[in-house]
């Protein structure tokens, strides 16, 4: 861990800090150098502390001063970095001075200076994460703080008694100090117990500042709070499961366990800092602080059923018994998953609020999508409203064109803005793109949370997205062959016109020329030529029949036209009302289409008198309708004019309906959008 | 008559030309597009040119264009527009709009006679449209219509004097005599509540500028 934090060292570019930097370093070595010489020689200097002790002494003594040199190398104004370093100096000063000395002062330092231990940490406390107290008026707070515990350190080097137990032949160099006597005599003695209580003050004011830190806070300097306080709960928190063991398992080794405890969450303490303001796993802590609290409350619980079985039914049966144990043992073995997950839901809810109710959001949505009250395309606004991030946008990743629709399924490319891009995957397949507010990122179980259970909706919306996308694709195809069509309809007719009909006409003219040039003995042939250029007028007559039908040139002056062409032509009176205006040629086509056949199927099949043909433009769709006062009785038969009718229309992205009562008459109506 | 043919076909551009040098006339140029025929008009200035609606380059409507620009330019040209097929309303207005134009579909030519008929009636400042537009114009009044009050005889008459036939030419063609065309003739005006007119010309106009708005 440290190899990767020091990889995160960025060279100051600031050439004069590199005279911090140095000092940093020879605070650093030396407060080990300090600490090696206590170590080396422990008669002189460390002489109370039990030996099994003594590493975590050590470590908490060189933790701190690691960290705070590593936090320094980067920014060595940073003033957390230095109460690190300075803090455990403190401490560790007092070997040399010990040793030059003696073994009074040691022994009268030993006892004096314990507050030193808890001062830095107190220290970060207060400043933490910006080196800066909250406000001024904390000034106030942060002097009391420091008068008693320099004013308790100094009283306690002041104090005049002998030593006891092992070292009572020690003489006291502080024996019979003026200013120890002028104390005891004015009665001033008596303001070490303020002192003390301005000490156990200026703890819950450091762990107040911290809970104002965590409240006012947002982004990283919350995370970074939430690291420091995470560590600093933990020692309540570790003295009271203390507490709880010592009395449900009867472990009479509580100072064994307590101090290195306090020592060890001093390292944790440090540890935190420095991956808070090395930013180094800032975004682990929500997780990490859920943990902590899942498995202190189930350890907490699951010590008191022990001792309560094992107390309740030692009080019953009597005396210690195996058997009380085993059971306990085994009750609790039995309760710990289910104690588990219970307590994790129940953290879950409180700690993890936002998450929860983000996830309860998208749990419900899922149950309105399967309720068919809500498309599951809303999930992109479900996911802003759970995150609470009414910025957030989600496109659709389509595998088979590699890009991003948006929920309507218009394909385009995510804007890139400030905001934080995330890839949504399902199965290690890419499903779908979210835009969100940067901030979630420090809130990444919260954001993997509602993620992980959005999942599958937004892979069902992506599905859907998918399919209208292909769908429309579908349809555009098919409007697009039915538009080539009806120009290879137009083209047909031009061929016709063009080619053969001119030929025709070419044809017939030059017999006409032989006509008139016909020397007279075979004036004979002339009637005969008569004949064979009306027989080329009557096929050029054919062609222009046939030209029409494939499509009339009359489309070219549009549907109007075209529409009382075909009146013109048929057996039965009808009549047009069409708008001059002009739409798309495609759409006048299919327009003319539905019309001619629907006529022509009304003078086969239904012998009206008349016929009405309408065609009107309204709000964006060419409306045409066909009435005849018919037999009626017409269906839609597969393969009948009539389907085939409908299926030009829906080519066009229309629909056609027809209403046609036995005896009643037919009414065929065709909208066909025209924008 | 002198003539100039804008026909991209040359094998039916030939076989015109062959038709008007055989009956005495003169072709002036024989040209395949638009542009070509302008720029011929403007140096002969003939009495007609014959134009087909479809050329090059996009074989749309290069001739009629050209028609009206001639029309513009040079009043004294007659035009005669060749379609394969009733274009309609473009050419009806055109028709109605002044004299000096016909239009006709192709296989007209066939009937040579007729033809040159039109042919010179439109150089002369008269009018031809072909007797298939005229029959759309012609086809199923509406019941107020005025029309619909015509006799079928009338209807004939009235056909023939949109086409722009003269009364001789009608006389021929129904086996009347001139004086009862004149008869048919005056008794259709009254009904459409037309100007008497002696000049055929004006008659044709009015009566197709009627036809045209009834047909509308």
């Amino acid at each position: 861990m440290l190899a990767r934090i020091a990889e995160n060292v960025v060279e100051a570019k600031d050439v004069g800090m590199g005279g911090l930097r140095i000092a940093a370093w020879v605070v650093a070595t030396a407060n080990a150098v300090f600490l090696a010489m206590g170590l080396a020689d422990m008669d002189r200097t460390l002489g109370s502390l039990p030996w099994a002790l003594v590493p975590f002494v050590a470590l908490s003594l060189l933790t701190p001063s690691v960290v705070g040199l590593l936090i320094a190398n980067r920014q060595p104004r940073n003033r957390i970095a230095w109460i690190l370093l300075l803090g455990p100096l403190a401490m560790t000063v007092q070997v040399p001075l010990a040793l030059a000395l003696g073994k009074g002062w040691a022994l009268q330092m030993d006892r004096a200076s314990w507050p030193l231990l808890y001062a830095w940490p107190i220290a970060i406390a207060f400043v933490f994460p910006t080196g800066r107290l909250l406000s001024r008026r904390w000034r106030w707070v942060a002097g009391a703080a420091i008068v008693s515990f320099v004013g308790f350190t100094t009283l306690a080097m002041l104090d005049p008694d002998p030593f006891s137990g092992d070292d009572a032949s020690v003489p006291n160099p502080f024996a019979d100090n003026a200013v120890a006597g002028w104390l005891e005599d004015t009665h001033l003695w008596w303001i070490w117990a303020i002192l003390w209580a301005g000490m156990l003050a200026s703890l819950f004011a450091g762990a107040t500042a911290m809970i104002l830190r965590l409240r006012r806070s947002t982004g990283v300097e919350r995370l970074q709070v939430m690291w420091v306080a995470w560590s600093a709960v933990l020692i309540p928190v570790a003295l009271v499961l203390c507490g709880l063991s010592a009395w449900a398992i009867g472990t009479a080794v509580i100072d064994w366990i307590v101090f290195p405890l306090i020592l060890l969450f001093q390292m944790a303490v440090a540890a935190s800092v420095g991956m808070a303001v090395l930013r180094y796993r800032l975004y682990a802590i929500e997780r990490i602080v859920n943990r902590t609290l899942v498995y202190a409350s189930v350890t907490a619980l699951l010590l008191a059923v022990y001792g309560a079985i094992t107390i309740g039914l030692g009080v019953l049966v009597g005396g210690d018994s195996s058997w009380v144990v085993a059971l306990a043992t085994l009750v609790v073995a039995v309760a710990f998953r289910p104690a588990r997950s219970r307590i994790q839901d129940v953290v879950d809810r409180r700690f993890r609020k936002a998450r929860y109710a983000g996830v309860r959001l998208v749990h419900a949505f899922e149950d309105d999508v399967r309720d068919g009250r809500r498309a599951p395309e809303e999930i992109g606004a479900v996911l802003g409203e759970a995150l609470g991030d009414p910025l957030a946008e989600l496109w659709f990743w389509l595998p088979e064109t590699e890009a991003y629709a948006d929920m309507r399924g218009q394909v385009g490319q995510p804007p890139v803005d400030a905001r934080a891009r995330r890839e949504i995957r399902r199965d290690d397949a890419p499903t779908a793109l979210l835009l969100h507010d940067p901030v979630l990122l420090e809130r990444l179980d919260f954001l993997d949370g509602v993620l992980a259970a959005a999942a599958l909706s937004i892979e069902m919306a992506r599905l859907r997205v998918e399919v209208r996308i292909q769908l429309a694709e579908v349809a555009a195809s098919r409007t697009r062959i039915v538009e080539a069509g009806y120009e290879e309809r137009r083209r047909l007719e031009r061929d016709l016109h063009d080619g053969a009909q001119q030929r025709l006409v070419s044809l017939g003219v030059q017999l006409r020329r032989v006509q008139m040039t016909l020397p007279r003995e075979a004036q004979i042939l002339s009637a005969s030529l008569d004949q064979i250029v009306d027989e080329v007028g009557a096929a050029i007559g054919d062609l222009r029949q046939i030209a029409a039908g494939v499509r009339p040139a009359r489309l070219d002056d549009g549907l109007a036209a075209a529409l009382r062409d075909l009146a013109r032509t048929s057996p039965v009176p009808v009549e047009v009302v069409a708008p001059r205006d002009r739409v798309a040629a495609s759409v006048e086509a299919a327009a003319y289409f539905v019309a001619c056949e629907a006529v022509t199927n009304a003078v086969k099949h239904a012998s009206p008198s008349k016929v009405a043909v309408r065609a009107f433009r309204e709000n964006g769709t060419l409306r045409v309708s066909v009435d005849d006062d018919g037999v009626g009785g017409a269906v839609v038969r597969r393969g009948s004019g009539l389907a085939g009718l409908r299926d030009r229309v829906a080519a066009h992205g229309g629909t056609l309906t027809i209403e046609s009562p036995r005896g009643g008459g037919t009414h065929l109506e065709a909208e066909i959008p025209c924008v | 008559m002198r003539v100039v043919i804008a026909e991209d076909t040359v094998l039916l551009r030939e076989g015109l030309a062959g038709l008007l040098e055989d009956a005495g006339h003169t072709v002036q140029a024989r040209v395949g597009d638009g542009e070509a025929l302008l720029a011929v008009v403007a140096e002969h200035e003939p009495d007609l040119a014959i134009v087909d609606v479809r050329m090059p380059p996009t074989y749309e409507d290069e001739g009629m264009r050209a028609a009206v620009e001639i029309r513009r330019l040079h009043p004294e040209t007659g035009v005669l527009v060749l379609s394969q097929h009733v274009e309609g309303r473009f050419a009806v207005e055109l028709v109605s709009s002044d004299g000096g134009f016909g239009y006709l579909l192709k296989d007209r030519v066939l009937d040579v006679g007729e033809f040159l008929d039109a042919a010179e009636r439109i150089s002369r400042g008269g009018t031809a449209l072909d007797p298939e537009v005229v029959k759309q114009l012609l086809a199923q009044p509406a019941a107020d219509d005025p029309l619909a009050e015509l006799t079928p005889r009338e209807r004939e008459v009235l056909a023939l004097v949109a086409e722009g036939r003269t009364n001789a030419s009608i006389a021929k063609e129904l086996w009347l005599t001139e004086k009862t065309v004149e008869t048919h003739v005056r008794s259709i005006l009254g009904k459409l509540d037309l100007p008497q007119d002696g000049d055929t010309h004006r008659r044709v106009l009015a009566v197709v500028t009627y036809l045209r708005a009834s047909a509308a």
